[in-house]
C-alpha cells in the first residue's frame, strides 16, 4: 500500500463508541497531523484507551468515519487492516505485553521481521535502538528477567525499530516509578520529534502536557481541544 | 472450607466451559475404557465358569477313554463289579441347526433315571410339564433350552433338525430345560437327551465319559484298579489348558485397558496441572489476603474429586454401554477358541462398577495432587511468572529423562531374568513404557530447538515463535506429547504385533497344508484301507496323507495326538527345537514331536519323556522336538502312525490329505473325487484354499477386540492432546492479540498456530515409531510368547507405521482448528486490556 502523507493524517468525522447501551464517545471529531506529538487525558474509564484502539484499527467505531493516511478504516478488510498497522504503526501499552518466550533483543526485532526486514538489517537495528534506550547487555534476557522500567523500554523500543509512521501509546508510564517514566516519556518525545514521527498517548502527566502540540481531553464521552 | 473461595473455583471452571467439558470427557473415557474391558472380562469368565458347571454337574471325578469312547459295558461293571455308587453314564458331542449351520450346540446324553439321583437337578431344571421318563420311553425325543424354544419359534411336540456331520436328523421335542441361568449367569443350556438317542444320534456304541461322585478313598481305590484304557480324572481340572489360554487372552485385555487408563491419568493430570497454572497470581493474592497452605489444598483437592466423581461417573456409565459390545466380541475371540457351546453374556457383579468408580476417582485425587501441592505452596503476592515456572519444569524434565535410565535397566533386567512370568512380562512393559514417557519431554524440548532454525527459515520470526512455544509452555505441551505419543505407540505396537502374527500364521498355514484337498469324518470306520487305495487310484492323484486325530486325556488336560503317515510332499513342519534328524527318527518310531504352546507351557525339550496313557496302560514317549503350531487345542502331539497303531491298536482314520498332481486336468480330477466322496456322505471336504482362507478369517475376527481398542486408544490420544493444545492456545490470547496489533494477519497467526500443533503431532508421531517397534518386540517375544506359547517373528510392515504417525498428525492437526479459529476471529481490543 503506498500512502500520501497528507496534512490531515488522522481524521475522525463524527465517531461515535458504544458498548451496549453505554456510549463511551460521541461525536468526537478529531484532526492529527503529521509529526505532532497529540496528549489525551481524561479521567479513568472516560474512553482513552478506546480512542486509542479506534485509530489503531483495534477497534471499530459504532458510528462515524475514521481515516488513516488517507484510508478510512471501515473499507478495508482484516488483512489490509493488518498491514496498515504492521507498516505504519507502533503500539506501547501500559501492561507492556513483550512476548514472554522471546528476548528482549528478538521482541524488538519482531516487528523489523514482519516487515521483512533482514536477520542482519534487523538485528543491527535492534542493537542500536537497545543502545539509545540503554539496554545494552540485556539484549538476551527473557522480559521476566527485566525491570518493569526496562521492559517498557524494550516495549518502546519495539514500537519504533520499523520507523512506523505512527506510534499510540497507553499510559506507557502507568506502572512506573516518577522517575524511570520522566526518562522513558523523554525518550519517546525526542525520538518521536527526531523522525518526526506522529506521538499519540493517553496519559495523566502534567509534564507532558507541556510537551504537546494538541491535548484533547474526553469528559462525559465528549471530546473537547485542551489548550497547550 | 470458606464459602467464597468455593465461589471462585466454580467460577473460573464455569467461565471455562470448553476446559471442564474437555476436562470431564478425558477422564470419562479413560475410565470407560478400562471399566468396559474389565466387565466385558468378567462376563465372559462367568459365562464359562456357568456352562463347564453346567455340564459337569456336581461331579466331582470322570472317567474318560484314553483312546476311544468308553465301551458300555464298563458302566455295567462300575456297578457290579468294582461297587460304585454314584455313576452316570453322558454322552457329550456336537451338533450344528440344520437351519443355522453355523449354530453349534451341545448335546448331552444322560440316562433320565440316574439323573435324579445323581445330579439332583443341579445343572439343568426341566421346563414345566416336562417327564423326563418320556425320554426314555420315547425315542428320538429330547429337551431343548427355553430360549432356543423361543428363538427358533418351536412348540412342544414340533420336529428339529440337527447336524450331525454332514448328515441331517431329526428330533422331536417332549419338553424344555430351564434356562435359569440365562439371566441370572448367562450360559445357553445344552440339549438333553436319553443316552440311547444320543447314540443313535450320533451312530455311535460307546459313551463319552462316566460322571462320578467320588470321595477321596474311593477315588484312589478306583485309580488303583488301573482300569485299562481309561483314566480317572479330576472334573475340574478338565480344562485346566484351556482356562488358563482363556485368562491369558484376558490378561492381554486387561493390559490393554490399564494403558487406556494410564493416558486417561496423562489427561488428568495435565487439566488439574492446567487449572491451576492458569490460577497462580489470584493464588498468590489469596496467599497475601492470609489464606492458608491447607485451606488451598483442600479447595483445590475438592474440585478434583468434584470434577474426578463427576467424570468417573460418566464413564462408568459409558462403560456398561462399551461393555455390551466388548463382551460379544471377548465371548467370539474365546469362545471360538475355546468352547463349542454358545457362551451368553452374563451381568456382571455390581462391584466391578465400584471397582472402576473407585478406580478413577482415586486416580483423578492421585493426579491432581502434585499441582494441589504446587498451589498450595504458592508464595503470597511474590506470583511466579510463568517463564519461570517453565523454566523450572525444564529442570525437572531433564532430571526425569535421567531417572529412565535406571528405570529401563529394571525393566531389562526383570524381562532378562524372568523368562515364563506373564505378569514379570508384562510389568517389564510398563517399566519401558514409564522410562519413555520420562524421556519425552526432553525429547520434545531438543526436537524444537533443532527444528527452530529450519522454521525461521521458512516462516520468519512467527515460524521461530511456534517452535519456541512449545518449550516454553513444557509444561503442558510435555505431558501432551507424552500421552500422545503412549497411545501412538500402542497402536503402533499392536499393529504391528497384529500384522506380525498374521503373516506368521498365514507362512505357517501355506507350510503345513501341503496337500491340496483335505477330507476328514468324525465317524468311525470311513476310511477303510482299501477305500485309499481307491482314492490314490483316481487319476491326477498322486499320493495322499492319512491321520488319525484323538483327544488323550493327561494329569495337564487334554492333548490332541495327531498320528500321521506323511503325504508324498512330507510332514511341512517348522520345527523350533529339535534333535538332528528328529523328522526321521520320528517316522522310524523313536520318539515325538509336540507342538511349541506344549512344550512352552510344560517346559519340555528335547530329550524329555511325555507319558500318555495307551491302551497298553501309561508309557513314556522320548520328546524328539517341537514345532510351530498356532491351534488353540491346548497341545498337540505328533507321531508316526505306525507308532500310535502299535500302542492303541486302532486301526481308524479320520484325516486324508490329498494330493494332486499340477499337470493333471484338476477340475476333472477334483469332480471325480467328489463323486468318489457321495458314498461317506459324513466326510467333510475342504480344499486348502478354503482351510487358509477361513483361518485368517477366524484370526482376523479373534484380533477385532485388540483393532476396537486400538480405536479407543486412538481416541483417547486425540482427546488429550485436543485439550492440552487448546489450554496451550487460550493461555497465549494475550500474546496473540499483542501481535495482531502489531500487524501479524489471520493467516499468519494460523500458520503460527497451526505449526505449533502439528509440530507436537509430528513430534509425537516420531517417538512412537520407536517405542511403538519396542512395544511390538515385547508383545512379540515376551508378551504372546508368556500367554500362548507362540513364537512368531517381527515384521516391520510400513502401515501400521504409517497409520500411527498420521493418527498422531491428524489429531495435532483437528486440534489445532479450533485454536485457530478462534485466534482469528477474537477482537483484540479487549484481550490487550490488564488481565
Ligand atoms: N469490552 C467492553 N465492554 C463493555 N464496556 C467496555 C469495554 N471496554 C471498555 N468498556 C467501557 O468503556 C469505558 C471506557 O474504557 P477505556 O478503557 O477506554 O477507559 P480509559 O479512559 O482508558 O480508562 P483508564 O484510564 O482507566 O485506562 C469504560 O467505562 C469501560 O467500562
Ligand atoms: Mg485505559
Amino acid at each position: 500500500m503506498d500512502v500520501q502523507p497528507n496534512n490531515q493524517q488522522i481524521q475522525l468525522i463524527k465517531v461515535e463508541k458504544a458498548y451496549g447501551k453505554h456510549n463511551v464517545l460521541s461525536n468526537c471529531n478529531v484532526n492529527i497531523k503529521r509529526g505532532e506529538f497529540v496528549v489525551i487525558v481524561g479521567r479513568s474509564g472516560s474512553g482513552k484507551s478506546t480512542l486509542l484502539n479506534l485509530i489503531g484499527g483495534l477497534d471499530k467505531p459504532t458510528l462515524g468515519e475514521i481515516n488513516i493516511l488517507g484510508y478510512s478504516l471501515h473499507t478495508l478488510n482484516e488483512e489490509k487492516l493488518s498491514n496498515l498497522r504492521r507498516k505504519y504503526f507502533g503500539f506501547v501499552f501500559q501492561f507492556f505485553n513483550l512476548i514472554p518466550t522471546l528476548t528482549a533483543l528478538e521482541n524488538i526485532r519482531l516487528p523489523m521481521s514482519l516487515n521483512g526486514i533482514s536477520k542482519k538489517d534487523s538485528i543491527n537495528g535492534a542493537k542500536l535502538l537497545l543502545k539509545e534506550l540503554r539496554l545494552s547487555g540485556l539484549e538476551n534476557h527473557f522480559p521476566d528477567e527485566l525491570s518493569g522500567g526496562e521492559q517498557q523500554r524494550v516495549a518502546i523500543a519495539r514500537a519504533l525499530s520499523h520507523r512506523p509512521e505512527i506510534i499510540l501509546a497507553d499510559e506507557p508510564t502507568g506502572n512506573l516509578d516518577l522517575e524511570t517514566a520522566n526518562e522513558v516519556l523523554d525518550l519517546l518525545n525526542t525520538t518521536c520529534r527526531r523522525r518526526g514521527t506522529t506521538l499519540i498517548m493517553a496519559t495523566h502527566s502534567k509534564e507532558v502536557m507541556g510537551l504537546a502540540d494538541q491535548i484533547f481531553s474526553i469528559r462525559d464521552s465528549e471530546i473537547k481541544k485542551a489548550s497547550t | 472450607m470458606n464459602t467464597l473461595l468455593c465461589v471462585a473455583a466454580t467460577r473460573f471452571y464455569l467461565k471455562r466451559p470448553w476446559q471442564l467439558c474437555l476436562a470431564i470427557f478425558g477422564i470419562a473415557l479413560g475410565v470407560a475404557v478400562y471399566v468396559g474391558v474389565d466387565l466385558a472380562n468378567d462376563s465372559a469368565r462367568r459365562a464359562f465358569n456357568v456352562t463347564a458347571s453346567l455340564i459337569n454337574g456336581s461331579t466331582t471325578h470322570q472317567l474318560v477313554g484314553t483312546a476311544n469312547d468308553i465301551p458300555n459295558s464298563l458302566y455295567r461293571d462300575l456297578h457290579l463289579k468294582y461297587g460304585v455308587r454314584f455313576a452316570a453314564p453322558v454322552i457329550e458331542d456336537g451338533v450344528r441347526l440344520a437351519s443355522n449351520t453355523r449354530r453349534e450346540l451341545t448335546v448331552l446324553g444322560i440316562d433320565p433315571l440316574k439323573e435324579t439321583e445323581f445330579r439332583g437337578f443341579s445343572s439343568f431344571i426341566p421346563g414345566s410339564e416336562t417327564n423326563l421318563p418320556q425320554l426314555i420311553s420315547e425315542p428320538g425325543t429330547a429337551l431343548l433350552p427355553e430360549s432356543l424354544m423361543s428363538e427358533l419359534g418351536l412348540e412342544r411336540d414340533d420336529e428339529l433338525g440337527l447336524l450331525v456331520g454332514n448328515i441331517e436328523k431329526k428330533i422331536r421335542v417332549i419338553g424344555t430345560v430351564r434356562d435359569i441361568s440365562l439371566t441370572a449367569e448367562g450360559a445357553t443350556a445344552p440339549i438333553i437327551m436319553d443316552i440311547a438317542t444320543a447314540q443313535e444320534l450320533f451312530n455311535r456304541t460307546t459313551i463319552s465319559r462316566i460322571d462320578l461322585i467320588l470321595n477321596d478313598s474311593e477315588a484312589e481305590d478306583l485309580t488303583s484298579l488301573d482300569l485299562p484304557n481309561v483314566l480317572l480324572t479330576d472334573a475340574n481340572d478338565r480344562n485346566a489348558s484351556f482356562d488358563e489360554l482363556a485368562r491369558a487372552f484376558q490378561t492381554n485385555l486387561t493390559a490393554l485397558s490399564l494403558l487406556a487408563l494410564l493416558v486417561g491419568v496423562f489427561l488428568i493430570y495435565a487439566t488439574m496441572s492446567f487449572a491451576v497454572v492458569q490460577r497462580r497470581k489470584t493464588f498468590g493474592v489469596l496467599r497475601a489476603l492470609g489464606v492458608d497452605r491447607n485451606q488451598l489444598l483442600l479447595v483445590t483437592l475438592s474440585e478434583a474429586l468434584i470434577i474426578g466423581a463427576i467424570a468417573t461417573l460418566l464413564g462408568v456409565l459409558l462403560g456398561h454401554q462399551l461393555a455390551n459390545s466388548l463382551v460379544e466380541l471377548v465371548l467370539q475371540t474365546t469362545g471360538d477358541f475355546y468352547f463349542r457351546s454358545n457362551v451368553a453374556p452374563a451381568t456382571p457383579s455390581i462391584l466391578l462398577y465400584i471397582k472402576g468408580f473407585i478406580l478413577g476417582v482415586a486416580t483423578t485425587l492421585a493426579a491432581a495432587a502434585a499441582p494441589a501441592l504446587d498451589a498450595a505452596h504458592t508464595m503470597p503476592q511474590t506470583a511466579i511468572s510463568r517463564a519461570k515456572l517453565e523454566r523450572s519444569t525444564r529442570k525437572i524434565a531433564d532430571r526425569a529423562a535421567l531417572i529412565s535410565v535406571p528405570i529401563s535397566l529394571a525393566a531389562l533386567v526383570l524381562l532378562g531374568f524372568s523368562t515364563k512370568s506373564l505378569y514379570l512380562g508384562f510389568i517389564g512393559l510398563f517399566l519401558v513404557i514409564a522410562a519413555s514417557t520420562l524421556l519425552i519431554p526432553t525429547a520434545t524440548r531438543v526436537f524444537a530447538k533443532l527444528v527452530e532454525p529450519a522454521l525461521e527459515r521458512s516462516f520468519g520470526i512467527s515460524g521461530s515463535l511456534a517452535a519456541r512455544g512449545i518449550s516454553a509452555s513444557l509444561s503442558r505441551t510435555g505431558v501432551a506429547t507424552a500421552a500422545l505419543t503412549v497411545a501412538v505407540a500402542t497402536v503402533i505396537g499392536i499393529g504391528l504385533m497384529v500384522s506380525s502374527f498374521r503373516i506368521s500364521v498365514d507362512e505357517w498355514l501355506s507350510g503345513t497344508l501341503t496337500a491340496d484337498i483335505y477330507l476328514s469324518t468324525e465317524s468311525e470306520n470311513v476310511f477303510s484301507n482299501s477305500r485309499i487305495e481307491e482314492l490314490n487310484a483316481i487319476q491326477g492323484v498322486i499320493g495322499t496323507s492319512i491321520t488319525r486325530f484323538i483327544r488323550v486325556p493327561t494329569e495337564q488336560g487334554e492333548l490332541t495326538i495327531r498320528a500321521q503317515r506323511a503325504g508324498p510332499l512330507g510332514w511341512g513342519l517348522s520345527l523350533i527345537e529339535e534333535f538332528p534328524d528328529a523328522i526321521e527318527r520320528m517316522e522310524s518310531n523313536e520318539g515325538i514331536l509336540v507342538s511349541e504352546p506344549l512344550a512352552f507351557r510344560q517346559g519340555l525339550e528335547p530329550g524329555d519323556k511325555l507319558p500318555l496313557p495307551t491302551k497298553q496302560g501309561k508309557e513314556e514317549f522320548t520328546i524328539l522336538g517341537s514345532f510351530k503350531d498356532y491351534n488353540t487345542n491346548g497341545g498337540t502331539i505328533l507321531m508316526s502312525l505306525s507308532l500310535y497303531r502299535t500302542y492303541w491298536n486302532d486301526e481308524d482314520i479320520n484325516g486324508v490329505g490329498v494330493y494332486l498332481d499340477t499337470n493333471s486336468d484338476r477340475e476333472n480330477t477334483i469332480s471325480e473325487i467328489r463323486t468318489f466322496l457321495e458314498e461317506t456322505p459324513s466326510v467333510r471336504y475342504r480344499s486348502t484354499d478354503f482351510i487358509q482362507e477361513q483361518s485368517l478369517s477366524i484370526f482376523d475376527q479373534t484380533f477385532k477386540i485388540t483393532e476396537v481398542l486400538r480405536v479407543l486408544a486412538g481416541l483417547v490420544a486425540f482427546l488429550g492432546l485436543f485439550s492440552a493444545l487448546m489450554s496451550i492456545e487460550i493461555e497465549k490470547t494475550r500474546e496473540v492479540a499483542t501481535l495482531r496489533a502489531m500487524g501479524l494477519d489471520p493467516r499468519q497467526i494460523g500458520i503460527l498456530t497451526l505449526s505449533q500443533t502439528s509440530l507436537l503431532g509430528l513430534a509425537s508421531g516420531l517417538f512412537a515409531i520407536p517405542l511403538g517397534i519396542i512395544m511390538a518386540i515385547l508383545l512379540i517375544y515376551v508378551i504372546n510368547v508368556r500367554s500362548f506359547g507362540w513364537s512368531m517373528s517381527l515384521v516391520l510392515s510400513s502401515q501400521p507405521l504409517l497409520f500411527g504417525v498420521l493418527l498422531a498428525l491428524t489429531a495435532s492437526i483437528l486440534a489445532g482448528i479450533y485454536p485457530t479459529v478462534r485466534a482469528i476471529k477474537f477482537n483484540v481490543a479487549p484481550q490487550l486490556r490488564d488481565e
